[in-house]
């Protein structure tokens, strides 16, 4: 029981981790409160399926074969990130964050509508690798499959982008921009390469969460990276708005307390879980305004 | 002899005014003029302009923007049916209620002011605590607040009938009663923007640094305008209800949200002008689009927009506005009489 | 023999407010030059607009006979431009050796960036003891050598500094102008200078323009300047 909990709070938390990191890296280098996140989640879940307004989803690139289908998946959420930014974003670079956040909440539902009118309200059943859904035993506990993947692959990209922040040229210049852009402009760093950049990883994270998603739920809906998001922004604003190493251990933190209240919410208060959650994270903020994991005026670190 | 702050007084008063005959008229052209959709949608418009007024009175004075606003609507929305509909069909829709609720059958009236009162209420409560966030961090928390408050009403179902629709509200908002509770929006907005609260939070929009400075206790003026701006969208959310006799949680979510802040932003939010011609321009293009998603025949071809393309253009719409005309279409300006109109002659230099 | 950098005619405005109105003139290859004058005489817009994060309402900027107005900041630092700004501005969550590789991204000598990197530990021996530690740790002297190392690091080929010795002790002030007349001798640099203190100016030495509301006022070697200190003192008075 306690240690299927674990299982459950780690794989929940890390998906958790991965959205809050998506909106966490734009933020940082450009002050964005990326409200289309979810709705870049929910494209990729459809880049798997064609175009039909039918209940039983064809599959379209979710055909390949997983070592073709996950980098397909992953560079068309980096691509559409990148495109959004391009067409969005760059032309609104010198305007307030305010505006930023409501041009991607007009962007959001732009791209939510689009999905409508390609492929209908109903949700689709998907079936993407369903022998995942196996448990494995772990000690006492039955896991399924597809939960030890999610973790193994949360520790892999967060192990990964840590590695990346700190090692390569667009990481160092990633975090330099975050804390000082126009400096960093200054020494030569390239603004349009840094933004992109942290638009591609972010959309790339964004189909990551969108994998995990279709092969939990099997279900395509146009509204399925809106729960994730909002969690996601949470994390961001509870770990210090901008602050990597804040939003994946608020992510984390946001997985396990959903997990707990999950687990031991009496049967009747269950459905309100969220709600409980979000009560819970404004009363948090209530007795720290600055965000638990970083204060306010703490930069972005790696 | 009239010093320039009592004329500029007195001009700012005529906003209010001129905006409430400019309803007026929108009203008797789509009364006397238009068919029967057009005085629907006039209502619509109305209650919308009601809404965003709300709306504009927290996001307008304090430069932060909302996403919890239509909660407050799905809120009043719900109060109002509550307190209105015949006590069988409760017994039979929301069979949770307590009894005293359950019992009571008001006037719609009452209805409507309780809406906005309870919406006051939930947002002083709720306000207290995320307005101590600093601008960006407090609009995502309310943008929490409207997934909290849709989460629960979607699955309280004695209570709120959860995702199935209460129906059976008394439909009785015509183009007046919006006009009227459109115009008390006004009045109240335009009150509350030249009191010495109103004042305090422009000021400390524009410079927080020197607002802080001079003792402005933005914290407390920011509640103040929260709480007001609920009361209106609740009775907004109210008159929602009871113009289509249908309620349903998702009728009071993200559509909604878009929908008000589209029009704050297309109108210009720095001034309550701005908000309202939003809501016009935005309505009057929503239902032209309606209308060609329903289809329009030439000829022989009928011609229609697939459905979802009207927010895929109001979206386009938005921010285009966003990107070429940042501060809206009033950019922030007024409407209101020139000087010499209120005073006579011209205004003094100083 | 063609300027190092050229201003003509520039202005630049915020709003209504005019900062720099018509100001001209020009920089030698490996001149020193001082830009002095009150506070709001429009030194740092100067600057600014120099080096591209502000821009001009109309002038002409050119290095090298090259014209400057319009490129992005990174496209000017590109060309062989430095800046070490007002306030520093390190990044301090990075540590003293990322600081230092930040504007190493523009270099086509990629293979020179060790040896440029082992030329500045030399110099600041500190900096190679807190190479792996945040930057933000470092004592304000530190972190203006730091920020004028990291400003070496991109190559330059001209340097704008603003305000060197703001906040710091007079000691440590001797110290940078120290270094930095060291490091142009050295590179060969072209150095543009803001610096509040005429007599600190005439100290080091080198060309000075004084200015005052956006215009400059006078143009000579920082010496002669010096003489009439007290004179400037009462020529500048209240700007107010």
């Amino acid at each position: 029981m306690s240690l299927q909990l674990v299982f459950d709070a780690l794989s929940l938390g890390g998906i958790y981790a991965i959205a809050a990191l998506g909106i966490a890296l734009i933020f940082g280098v450009m002050k964005l409160v990326n409200f289309a996140h979810g709705q870049f989640i929910a494209c990729a879940v459809f880049a798997l399926i064609l175009p039909t307004a039918d209940a039983v989803a064809v599959l379209g690139l979710g055909a390949l074969p997983a070592v073709l289908l996950i980098p397909a998946i992953i560079g068309f959420g980096a691509g559409l990130a990148v495109l959004a930014e391009a067409l969005v974003f760059r032309p609104l670079r010198h305007a307030s964050p305010v505006a930023l956040m409501v041009g991607s909440f007009a962007l959001g539902v732009a791209l939510q509508n689009l999905l409508l009118v390609l492929y209908g309200g109903r949700p689709k059943a998907i079936s993407l690798w369903p022998d995942l859904g196996q448990p494995v035993q772990i000690g006492a506990a039955q896991v399924p499959l597809l939960q030890l993947i999610v973790i193994g692959a949360v520790a892999l990209i967060l192990g990964a982008l840590a590695l990346m922040l700190k090692r390569s040229r667009l990481g160092l210049e990633m975090r330099a921009a975050a804390e000082d852009f126009g400096m960093a402009r200054l020494l030569g760093v390239r603004a349009n390469r840094v933004i992109s950049g942290a638009f591609a990883l972010s959309g790339a994270l964004a189909a990551v969460v969108a994998l995990v998603l279709v092969a939990q739920t099997g279900v395509a809906d146009v509204r399925m990276g809106g729960q994730i998001m909002l969690v996601a922004f949470i994390a961001t604003v509870v770990g210090g708005m901008g602050s990597l190493p804040g939003a994946v251990a608020a992510g984390m933190a946001l997985g396990a307390a959903s997990a707990l209240l999950q687990a031991f919410l009496p049967d009747a208060a269950r459905p309100f879980r969220d709600a409980f959650l979000y009560a819970l994270v404004i009363l948090v903020l209530l007795f720290r305004p600055q965000g638990i994991f970083a204060s306010a005026s703490a930069k972005p670190r790696v | 002899m009239l010093t320039s702050h009592q004329i500029r007084r007195r001009m700012a008063a005529t906003t209010p005014v001129l905006l409430a005959l400019l309803l007026l008229a929108f009203v008797l052209m789509a009364v006397t003029l238009g068919d029967r959709a057009a005085a629907r949608m006039a209502s619509e418009t109305l209650i919308r302009v009601t809404l965003v007024v709300g709306f504009w009175i927290f996001a307008g004075n304090s430069g932060v923007i909302s996403f919890g606003h239509a909660a407050f609507a799905c809120v009043g929305a719900y109060v109002s049916a509550w307190t209105t509909l015949q006590p069988g069909m409760k017994a039979t829709l929301l069979p949770g209620l307590p009894e005293a609720i359950a019992d009571a059958h008001w006037p719609v009236l009452a209805g409507a002011g309780l809406a906005g009162t309870i919406a006051a209420a939930l947002a002083l409560v709720t306000g207290a605590a995320i307005l101590r966030l600093s601008g960006i961090a407090a609009s995502i928390a309310t943008f929490a607040f409207l997934a909290m408050i849709n989460t629960i009403w979607s699955n309280w179902t004695p209570i709120t009938g959860g995702t199935s629709s209460v129906v059976g509200l008394e439909r009785y908002v015509t183009p007046w009663v919006a006009l009227g509770w459109a115009v008390a929006a006004l009045i109240a907005a335009s009150v509350y923007g030249a009191s010495a609260s109103g004042l305090a939070l422009r000021a400390s929009r524009e410079d927080e640094v020197a607002a802080a400075a001079s003792g402005i206790d933005r914290y407390r003026h920011r509640l103040l305008a929260f709480t007001l701006s609920a009361f209106f969208c609740g009775v907004g959310g109210a008159l929602m209800g009871h113009f289509i006799g249908v309620i349903n949680p998702d009728g009071f979510y993200l559509s909604l949200t878009f929908l008000m802040l589209a029009m704050l932003v297309v109108g210009g939010i720095g001034s309550l002008s701005g908000a309202v011609i939003g809501v016009l321009a935005v309505s009057v293009t929503v239902e032209l689009l309606v209308r060609l998603e329903k289809g329009v025949t030439f000829g022989a071809t009928t011609f229609a927009l697939p459905p979802g393309s009207q927010e895929i253009l109001i979206a386009i719409a938005m921010i285009l506005v966003l990107v070429f005309r940042p501060a809206g279409l009033l950019a922030g300006r007024e409407i209101m009489l020139p000087a010499r109109w209120v005073t006579g002659r011209s205004i003094p230099k100083e | 023999m063609m300027a190092k950098l050229g201003v003509h005619d520039l202005s630049v405005r915020y709003g209504k407010l005019t900062a720099i109105s018509d100001l001209s003139f020009t920089v030698a290859e490996g001149e020193r030059l001082f830009i002095s004058g009150p506070n709001g005489a429009g030194k740092s817009s100067l600057l600014g607009a120099i080096s591209g994060a502000v821009r001009a309402a109309h002038g002409r900027i050119e290095m090298d006979g090259d014209i400057l107005s319009g490129l992005s900041p990174e496209g000017i630092a590109r060309r062989g431009l430095s800046m070490v700004p007002e306030g520093r501005r390190i990044f301090r969550g990075l540590t003293v050796q990322e600081n230092l590789l930040v504007g190493t991204g523009l270099r086509r000598d990629r293979a020179a960036v060790g040896d440029d990197l082992e030329t500045v530990y030399q110099a600041f021996p500190i900096l190679r003891e807190r190479a792996h530690a945040n930057a933000g740790a470092l004592s304000g002297g530190q972190q203006q050598m730091l920020a004028i190392s990291r400003a070496l690091m991109t190559n330059p080929k001209l340097m704008l500094v603003d305000e060197p010795s703001l906040g710091l002790a007079p000691k440590v002030v001797d110290e940078v102008y120290d270094h930095l007349c060291a490091l142009q001798a050295l590179r060969g640099l072209t150095l543009v200078i803001v610096e509040q203190s005429s007599a600190r100016a005439a100290r080091v030495g080198g060309r000075m323009i004084l200015m005052r509301g956006g215009r400059i006022v006078a143009d000579g070697d920082a010496a002669t300047f010096a003489a009439d200190d007290l004179l400037s003192e009462a020529y500048f008075g209240d700007p107010a």
